[in-house]
């Protein structure tokens, strides 16, 4: 029984494996695998909450869940900009964690097939460590985004930054 | 003084153990040519052990101790088997002898055999 | 995935009731070194439905387990044999209960049942066979020589002991089969192993009976390793296996039973309750979100203030019902220290007894999660470190039964659980060097009061690996105690009297998820501070009552002097009310220390409902004094303050 329940979710992951969500930040296009995205929501007004990274704007009420949103831009070293109409926050989800991404716009779902992926060069001026792999498309190419390292790498970078805002 | 009972179709032999038993003590009770003789004698003079020959005319060793021993379950049977008759002896242990002795045996062999099973 | 299944959590279930059954059946007897027919028999069904229920959802350890020890019973059961050492055999089922336990508990989370008891088994079935009277020897025989045929003749040996043995093998094997076996047994001799119900004398006389027996040794064996190898080299004997002096039903009953209850209870899944508690407390919310909606503001609804107060009433009213749902009687984590004490008694020869009071406290039993393991540390420090042992008690006049007393009672909002003993109690100048020896000795000694010199054991860093002893701390000693407690927002406090003992209390909040809050506000930012901790709040009225010293800013009340924390420099915030004369003082106190909080002004009282801190912020880890956020009724996200984070951080000095 327990078999059988397990190839099911298999089969299902299986057939989003490929599927990517597009956003993009200035002219850049990034791209995010679908299955951890929950859903895309405007702009709603931002809690702030103190002690926490530059690129942590706050927390959100979304429907009573409260989320932590994150502008991607920050995170990735970019200029921040003004929100506007067309600002859009990703919620993702990854082992029970839950991070609003708050980014220029989103685009659409494309199908990413693995042959079509490479590794990001290895020796880059602006390396971006949250890119695991550039997908090819007819129209150009998708950053394609870490998920894990995104929700999670904040463990090493908060001991950086725990060591500057205490005292 | 033990009664014993010899089934053996080879005269000699029953010479020979005759001699051997009453050197050592023990009553010749009776002395049968083949298997069915045997099972008679039993019937006749209830030894209280018996030698068992296993190749004889009529019926062999096997089958006579296979009869004594539905007639008397507590029938103590010394089997006296000749080299090559493993098999045979297996079955007759099997089926219910007491022990077996393999000719040529010696007198020694015989007598602590005979104790050993009158003992029990 | 396997939370969802219904088959395996209801095992999962019976099979925990079943072995807390068990283990506290065990518990009350073992006392009377006597078994009752009632207990034999309850025993017995126990391990059968354990047996079967385990076959069936194929954990074959626990069931084979289980079974080893269904046979030990039903022989006591039928046999009722004498002098049975009903001590070993208590420690016996206790082992096997733990592996079950430990199994249980695996397969509860999700992980494989691959523990082994092959070694537990062993003992069940060799306690059986001593209680049987059975022996195991071995035996090493040789024939007269020339007598031919050595196997057939170890064939009669065999046949000799078949009737009277449990269990025959032999070396070698196919005696029967083949004829060059009667080699290996001139030159080696014929190796007989049997297990039966006979003396070394009586098996002598057997094997003197073999016909043309030249010589043999005979040997009693005292474990059966022998024997099983023995065995892996064997298959069964010629005949089918022995006579077994009983049957065991050979049908495998798997119905599973109910546990018969003496109330009308029900079991719940907890995750239902979860949910029910949740849209409780998303009522909760949305109902304030409705009476406290700013469109009403100014507004004189008489018709709709009735409603509104009656709507309150049914909704406060349902919330007290779901609280009690969730509520637990402390009892059963009560029960388990019966076995800690036990266990811990006994292996460090000590004599206790324990005491229990209030066990039908009630508590949520999100509560009784986070208090099992603390409760059990403190337990096992008072009988490790507090209780002397017996000589000592008695040398200094106290009854040499040391005691153990755990209490729990309802104190308004909070729970509160004590730990007492009447040990050797905290000695003062122990605590102080050791301290100072790890270093976490802040204050001269002079200037520290009792109670702080005591609290210095909560310290991280104070337990070395010096003092850890099998049972209490391993190196982490009671600042971990501490940490889970104040992980569910209460605090752990110990008194001492030198020489008679020492108490340690933990309080903890009755609830988790909903308390009585003050919202507040600093700049943008929302903020609550639970009811408890409010002592009092002012606005100012002199700059005169302000003192500043050392550049620490303090306030005056009533003579006394108060600690300053500006919450809008604390957290760095932006807001136009810096200056003390335009906001609000709130003093607030925790453990007996006082600071008072300048925020820009209050919102007002608020049932809140707490939520925790969202997990991604939990994992950056830099957030200071916030222990959970909340929703407002109109909207907005409140963040809870942890008094006692703030007061920490502020140097008291008196």
């Amino acid at each position: 029984m327990a078999n059988i329940i397990a190839n099911e979710v298999l089969e299902e992951e299986d057939t989003q494996k490929d599927n990517f969500l597009t956003f993009t930040l200035d002219s850049e296009v990034y791209g995010i695998e679908i299955k951890y995205v929950m859903e895309i929501i405007g702009m709603q007004s931002i809690s702030k909450v103190p002690d926490l990274p530059e690129y942590v704007k706050g927390i959100i009420n979304l429907r009573g869940k409260i989320i932590p949103v994150m502008d991607v831009r920050i995170k990735f070293n970019k200029e921040p900009k003004e929100y506007n109409d067309r600002t859009s926050t990703i919620i993702v989800e990854m082992n029970d964690i839950f991070v609003g991404l708050i980014i220029d716009s989103v685009s659409e779902v494309i199908i990413i097939p693995e042959s079509e992926i490479v590794a990001p060069p290895e020796f880059s001026v602006n390396k971006n460590k949250y890119i695991c792999g550039i997908g090819k498309t007819g129209e150009g190419v998708i950053l394609l985004v870490n998920c894990n390292k995104l929700l999670n790498e904040e463990e090493t970078n908060a001991l950086d930054n725990a060591g500057d805002k205490l005292l | 003084m033990a009664k014993v009972l010899i089934i053996d179709d080879a005269s000699f032999i029953r010479c020979t153990l005759k001699a051997m038993l009453e050197r050592n003590g023990y009553e010749v009770a009776g002395e049968a040519v083949d298997g069915i003789d045997g099972i008679l004698k039993y019937k006749q003079c209830s030894p209280d052990i018996v030698t068992m020959d296993i190749s004889m005319p009529k019926m062999n060793g096997l089958d006579s101790l296979k009869e004594i021993i539905k007639y008397d379950p507590n029938a103590k049977i010394i089997m006296l088997s000749a080299m090559g008759q493993e098999l045979m002896v297996k079955n007759a242990v099997i089926n219910g002898a007491k022990t077996f002795i393999v000719k040529p045996f010696k007198e020694e062999m015989l007598m602590k055999t005979l104790t050993k099973v009158l003992s029990v | 995935m396997s939370q969802n299944d219904p088959m395996l959590e209801s095992y999962i279930f019976e099979e925990t009731q079943l072995t807390d059954q068990l283990e506290n059946l065990i518990l009350q007897n073992e006392n009377s070194n006597n078994y009752s027919s009632e207990v034999i028999n309850e025993i017995f069904r126990i391990m059968h439905t354990i047996k079967g229920s385990s076959a069936m959802m194929l954990f074959n350890n626990i069931s084979t387990l289980a079974h080893s020890v269904e046979d030990l019973f039903y022989f006591i059961r039928e046999q009722k044999p004498k002098d049975v050492d009903f001590s070993s055999l208590s420690d016996l089922i206790l082992e096997s209960v733990d592996f079950i336990k430990v199994e249980l508990q695996k397969i509860k989370s999700g992980d494989n049942a691959d523990g082994i008891c092959d070694e537990i088994i062993e003992e069940n079935k060799n306690f059986l066979l001593k209680l049987k009277g059975e022996n195991a020897y071995k035996a090493v025989i040789f024939f007269e020589d020339d007598c031919e045929m050595e196997n057939l003749r170890a064939y009669s040996v065999v046949k000799n002991f078949d009737e009277l043995a449990n269990e025959i093998y032999y070396i070698p094997e196919d005696i029967i089969e083949d004829d060059d076996t009667g080699k290996i047994i001139k030159e080696h001799g014929f190796q007989l192993f049997v297990k039966i119900n006979k003396s070394y004398e009586e098996i002598e006389k057997i094997l003197n009976q073999t016909i043309l027996l030249k010589e043999f040794t005979l040997t009693h064996l005292d474990s059966y390793e022998e024997f099983e190898q023995a065995r892996k080299q064997n298959k069964p004997t010629l005949t089918e296996n022995p006579i077994e002096k009983f049957q065991i039903e050979k049908k495998e009953n798997v119905r599973i039973e109910n546990i018969p209850t003496a109330q009308n209870i029900i079991s719940v899944n907890v995750h239902k309750l979860d949910q029910l508690m949740d849209l409780v407390g998303e009522m909760v919310i949305a109902e304030a979100m409705v009476l406290q909606n700013p469109d009403l503001n100014g507004l004189k609804l008489d018709n709709f203030e009735n409603s509104a107060s009656q709507l309150h009433k049914v909704t406060s009213e349902l919330q007290d019902l779901v609280m009690s749902i969730r509520m637990v009687p402390i009892s059963n984590t009560f029960q388990k220290m019966h076995r800690i004490v036990r266990d811990m008694s006994k292996q460090l020869n000590k004599e206790v007894q324990l005491k229990l009071i209030g066990e039908d406290t009630e508590v949520d039993k999100n509560v009784i999660e986070h208090i099992s393991d603390p409760l059990m540390h403190l337990v096992r420090n008072s009988i490790d470190h507090g209780i002397e042992l017996p000589a000592e008690r008695e040398n200094n006049g106290k009854n040499k039964i040391g005691v153990v007393t755990i209490e729990a009672k309802n104190s308004g909002n909070d729970v509160t659980v004590s730990v007492e003993d009447d040990g050797q109690g905290l000695n003062k100048e122990k605590i102080l060097k050791k301290a100072k020896k790890n270093g976490i000795l802040k204050k001269s000694p002079e200037e520290m009061t009792d109670k702080e010199i005591y609290n210095l054991v909560f310290m991280p860093g104070f337990s070395t690996n010096e003092n850890v002893t099998e049972f209490s701390g391993r190196g982490v000693g009671m600042d971990v105690v501490v940490k889970n407690i104040e992980a569910i927002g209460g605090s752990v406090s110990i008194s001492s009297v030198e020489g008679k003992g020492s108490t340690t209390t933990i309080k903890i909040p009755l609830t988790l998820a909903i308390i009585d809050g003050m919202n507040i506000k600093v700049g943008d930012t929302y903020f609550t501070i639970p009811l408890t901790v409010i002592r009092e709040s002012f606005r100012l009225i002199e700059m005169d009552s302000i003192i500043n010293i050392n550049g620490n800013e303090m306030v005056m009340v009533r003579g006394e002097c108060y600690p300053i924390i500006r919450i809008h420099e604390f957290y760095g915030l932006d807001t136009k009310i810096t200056d003390f004369k335009d906001g609000i003082f709130i003093m607030i106190e925790k453990d007996e220390k006082y600071i008072c909080i300048f925020v820009d002004e209050l919102l007002g009282q608020q049932e809140v409902v707490v939520k925790s801190i969202p997990n991604y912020i939990k994992n950056i880890g830099t957030i200071r004094a916030i222990t959970g956020c909340t929703l407002l009724g109109d909207g907005n996200i409140s963040l809870i303050l942890d008094a006692g984070w703030l007061i920490s951080t502020v140097n008291i000095s008196n």
